[in-house]
């Protein structure tokens, strides 16, 4: 084998390599995503920033029971619940919580308290933007749980 | 025990005793049979068929409930045959088959029997696919209790316990079948005391709490082993807690004091521990307002307007009153500062020195359950310790003991057999005077000369055999004869009667107040040092004065109501802790104003708080721990449980620091670290208390000998008091007295109690047709005094010719009422 030999055969990979790159080029769109100038599509089951989800006539789902909190293994979520006042209920039926709240410094994604709710109430929805400027920031409040910047994730239909 | 006898369960040989249920044996051999309807403290039923065993009968294998099957010797059971656990699991079945799963809204999801046992016995399906029933859910029994009767197993726990404890057949069980549901019976409130108690036996979630409703999960929940302060008997509770805030108090079991119940007030009413009205920092009046400072510059300010008043007046111009709802810690440090460092033996506290009473309270709570005759001398128990009163009622029922009853309104209790006495407020002393001659008689002794005159008619021949009969009875008299214009001839006389029928050593004084023997022990009286020793005692004082590192003067003191009466003279300076004279008299607003310096500590802005030069906020008894001596002399601890509110801080560390700035040279002795150091100190200082320390008061308290102090021995001639007098336009007699609903501070705190019980004044159907009223109509009390204006209520339980106001009513404190005559004052009363 003499080394003119190599040099040849070294070109000729070469070029049917960057053929390969060349057709793609042409004939593929391109897999890179411009974030965050655009969206970045999540698969379906991702777990990102917590939701409190509502029914379709606009009541809460979440009904206070504290099984998220019980489920939950870090100890993330609070919530302290209370009864509906009859004339002007938050939620179907006799509790709803008062207080929810999610530390996101302490949770780690793991999902359990969407498996624990009874009512769906709970979901991790697809976004993943959780960076703040002030750790208190970090606690979410019912408010923000309830207008989560993306709208709701609906798993399945009100039944 | 000689009555062991041996049954099988499963093959295995256990020891069980003759007669005793099944459940009950199994249980000693570590079995634990699932039951919903059987619970010890109530009859056996057997409605649920949860504890389904099989057994050997005579016509072979058969299924028994376990929980109403007496043991025999040599029994067979099968507790795990196929067949039991087949049974078991059906029972299941059918129960959940209507049971609406609705655990996660559920208060007793976590700590229910119905989730453990379906977990442990169900099958985890069912064959039913049909719609459940649908029932009451959400549905208010009264202000206290929610019933969910989808939730129900109708196990008749509830119903039970109102009849066999409460003896208020209050709930029933209507219609059949699957649709069988709990209710009231029409027309009929659930208002017994002790309601609550069928939240804490409900094996489900059908009964639960609607004050703490939605509140707490158990699982989340810490808990704190405490006792009730709202009364003197001292119910163990547990208060259950989370982020530091009382969510719920449940009840403990102590089978020397409260068995296993405690009432409504104790449950429900905690509602000051975290009340919007506390305060949250010291005040101090700066250009005659009330305005927030801080701790140090509060504590400088108390210590200087004490100094100055000291300097400008001497010692004997300063008072301390402390408080018979407040711990014995802090009750001690008041007086130690009070004698030893400001040097004045004016201390007390509203039920100490005013009120002639038996310092050693009762003998036991257990006597009272073991009674076969109860003695009730102006002592209402249902609505003062209503779980006394259940005791009472058991001891009736089911001991047969007869009640005899000295009142002046015809108390619940007089439903029962014996003898009920009913005099007019002033008119005591002479039936007192009747039974005595009476007991006398009965027991072939001769009377006194003073007493000759003195008729005795059937029903106090009545009573006096019933007394000489008893062997064990249950004798107590209460505030209503003790307090006020004329007590110390009728409890002279009452006395007089107890120790002629030879009982003197039984005779016991229930005290309302939750530390009332304890303040008295604590040496908070002008006249008693710690351990209760007389001030005149030279070797007491000499101990003490070792101890304090401090001398004592023997002078006494001037008493709770001397103090306020002098403040228009001697007394410059007052030390009030926990106790609120304006509120319960407007008119001591006088004397307070007068004073040169007011220092007030307590949990709210009382009207006193109001007058004060500095207010100091106190926590509660729920945020500091302390020990309490209940009216059975039971030291019990109360440790803490929550965080206090604000900058509140507990009574003995205010104490502490104000005693060492007051005394800078002394504050070694002034440094101790903790309760319990304290409550080391008060063993040393009180003898009853010797051999007590923080850790061996336990979990269910300790108490001091009953003989400890002396007993009345001999019948002694009195100078009867003279009733007030009538006349045409204060024609009536006032009768005052406790119910369980008032609005006093600490139990108006739990507001969305206040609409609880019927606050107004009483008549009797008589006067009221007399005078041409109706229930509800706005009535004036008039005395020569003040006048009060209030709802009427009208019961038949009063007497005719009296009018009944209760204390602690807001904005109508019957103790404006009062003249010289005191609580027995006469008085007028028309339409508002």
């Amino acid at each position: 084998m003499s080394g003119l030999k190599e040099l040849v055969q070294g070109a000729e990979f070469i070029a049917k390599s960057m053929g390969v790159t060349l057709k793609t080029l042409v004939t593929e769109a391109p897999n890179t995503v411009q974030y965050p100038e655009e969206p970045v599509a999540m698969y379906p089951r991702f777990r990102g920033l917590h939701e409190l989800r509502r029914y379709e006539d606009g009541m809460e789902r979440c009904i206070g029971c504290s099984l998220c909190e019980a489920a939950c293994p870090t100890g993330a979520i609070y919530v302290l619940a209370a009864e509906n006042d009859p004339s002007n209920p938050v939620s179907p039926g006799e509790r709803h919580a008062e207080v929810y709240e999610v530390n996101l410094m302490r949770c780690i994604f793991c999902g359990d308290c969407m498996r624990a709710c009874p009512t769906e109430a709970i979901v991790l929805g697809h976004n993943f933007e959780l960076a703040q400027y002030d750790r208190v920031d970090l606690i979410l409040d019912k408010e923000a749980l309830l207008n989560p910047p993306t709208p709701n994730v609906i798993i399945r239909p009100d039944a | 025990m000689s009555d062991w006898i041996t049954i099988t369960i499963d093959g295995k040989e256990v020891k069980a005793k003759q007669g005793e249920l099944l459940t009950e044996a199994a249980a000693r051999a570590g079995i634990h049979i699932p039951v919903f309807c059987s619970h010890p403290k109530l009859d056996p039923l057997g409605a649920c068929r949860m504890c389904l065993v099989e057994t050997e009968g005579r016509r072979g294998k058969m299924l028994v409930t376990a929980c109403t099957t007496p043991v025999n010797d040599g029994a067979v059971f099968y507790y795990d045959s196929p067949r039991a656990k087949d049974a078991r699991a059906g029972t299941m079945e059918l129960i959940l088959a209507n049971h609406p799963l609705d655990c996660p809204i559920c208060d007793k999801g976590g700590e229910c029997d119905l989730q453990d046992q379906a977990m442990e016995h169900g099958t985890g399906h069912s064959h039913y696919w049909e719609e459940k029933r649908h029932k009451e859910k959400n549905y208010p029994l009264s202000d206290l209790i929610m019933l969910d009767q989808e939730r129900c197993v109708t196990c008749w726990r509830c119903i039970r316990y109102l009849e066999q404890w409460e003896d208020k057949p209050q709930l029933g069980l209507f219609n059949r079948g699957s649709a069988t549901v709990i209710d009231k019976f029409p027309d009929a409130e659930l208002d017994a005391y002790t309601s609550g108690s069928i939240v804490d036996i409900c094996p489900v979630g059908a009964l639960t709490n609607r004050l703490s409703r939605f509140r707490y999960r158990p699982w989340r929940l810490e808990h704190t082993d405490s006792i009730c302060t709202h009364c003197g008997m001292g119910c163990n509770l547990r208060i259950d807690t989370r982020d530091f805030r009382v969510r719920r108090n449940v009840a403990r079991t102590n089978m020397a004091v409260n068995d296993e119940w405690i009432c409504d007030k104790g449950r429900f009413a905690n509602g000051f521990a975290f009340s919007e009205q506390r305060l949250i920092q010291p005040l101090a009046r700066i250009d005659g307002e009330l305005q927030p400072v801080s701790w140090s510059e509060a504590l400088d300010r108390v210590v200087a307007g004490l100094k100055d008043v000291v300097a400008r007046h001497g010692a004997a111009s300063v008072g301390g009153i402390g408080s018979a709802k407040l711990s014995n810690e802090a009750n001690y440090l008041l007086g130690k500062f009070m004698r030893g460092l400001v040097g004045t033996n004016n201390v007390d506290f509203r039920e100490g020195s005013a009120l002639k009473a038996e310092r050693r309270g009762i003998p036991s709570l257990k006597a009272a359950r073991e009674a076969d005759l109860i003695v009730l001398m102006g002592v209402d128990p249902s609505e003062e310790m209503p779980v006394l009163a259940n005791f009472l009622k058991r001891a009736v029922k089911r001991g047969g003991a007869p009640v005899i009853i000295v009142h002046s309104r015809r108390i619940e209790l007089t439903k029962y057999d014996g003898v009920f006495f009913n005099p007019a407020p002033g008119e005591e002393s002479p039936l007192f005077d009747a039974l005595t001659k009476a007991s006398l008689q009965a027991r072939n002794e001769a009377s006194p000369d003073w007493l000759a005159e003195v008729e005795v008619d059937e029903e106090t021949r009545k009573a006096a055999a019933l007394l000489a009969k008893a062997e064990k009875p249950f004798i107590i008299y209460g505030t209503d004869y003790a307090w006020g214009y004329g007590s110390a001839s009728i409890v002279q006389a009452l006395t007089n009667w107890i120790v002629a029928a030879g009982h003197g050593d039984r005779l016991g004084f229930l005290h309302s107040q939750a530390n009332a023997v304890g303040a008295a022990d604590m040496g908070l009286m002008p006249d008693l040092l710690p351990g209760q020793r007389p001030l005149t005692d030279a070797a007491a004082r000499a101990q003490l004065e070792a101890l304090w590192q401090t001398e004592l003067s023997a002078q006494a003191g001037l008493g709770y109501s001397g103090m306020i009466a002098s403040a228009l003279g001697r007394i410059k300076a007052l030390y009030i802790m926990g106790a609120d004279p304006v509120g319960e008299k407007p008119g001591y607003q006088k004397e307070l104003s007068s004073l040169d310096f007011l220092v007030v500590q307590d949990l709210f802005l009382t009207e006193t708080a109001k007058l004060a030069d500095v207010v100091l906020p106190a926590a509660s008894y729920v945020e500091s721990a302390g020990t309490f001596t209940s009216t059975e002399r039971r030291v019990q601890k109360a440790p803490q449980a929550a965080k206090a509110v604000g900058d509140s801080l507990p009574d003995w560390t205010i104490l502490m620091h104000i005693a060492r700035r007051y005394a800078p040279e002394k504050a070694d002795a002034w440094r101790t670290p903790s309760v319990e150091a304290i409550f080391a100190e008060i063993t040393q200082a009180a003898p009853q208390y010797a051999g007590f320390t923080w850790e061996n008061l336990g979990d269910s308290g300790r108490q001091w000998a009953w003989d400890a102090l002396p007993a009345p021995r001999e019948i002694v001639a009195y100078q009867a008091s003279e009733p007030a007098p009538i006349d045409k336009t204060f024609n009536m007699r006032l009768v005052t007295g406790s119910l369980l609903w008032d609005d006093g501070n600490v139990f108006a705190a739990t507001e969305r109690m206040a609409s609880l019980g019927r606050k107004g004044v009483w008549l009797h159907p008589a006067d009221a047709e007399a005078l041409g009223v109706f229930e509800g109509d706005a009535i004036a009390v008039r005395s020569r005094e003040a006048s009060l204006e209030l709802p009427l209520y009208i019961s038949p339980r009063i007497r005719p010719g009296t009018v009944f106001v209760p204390f602690s009513l807001k904005d109508a404190p019957v103790g404006e009422l009062f003249d010289e005559y005191g609580p027995r004052t006469t008085v007028a009363v028309y339409r508002a």
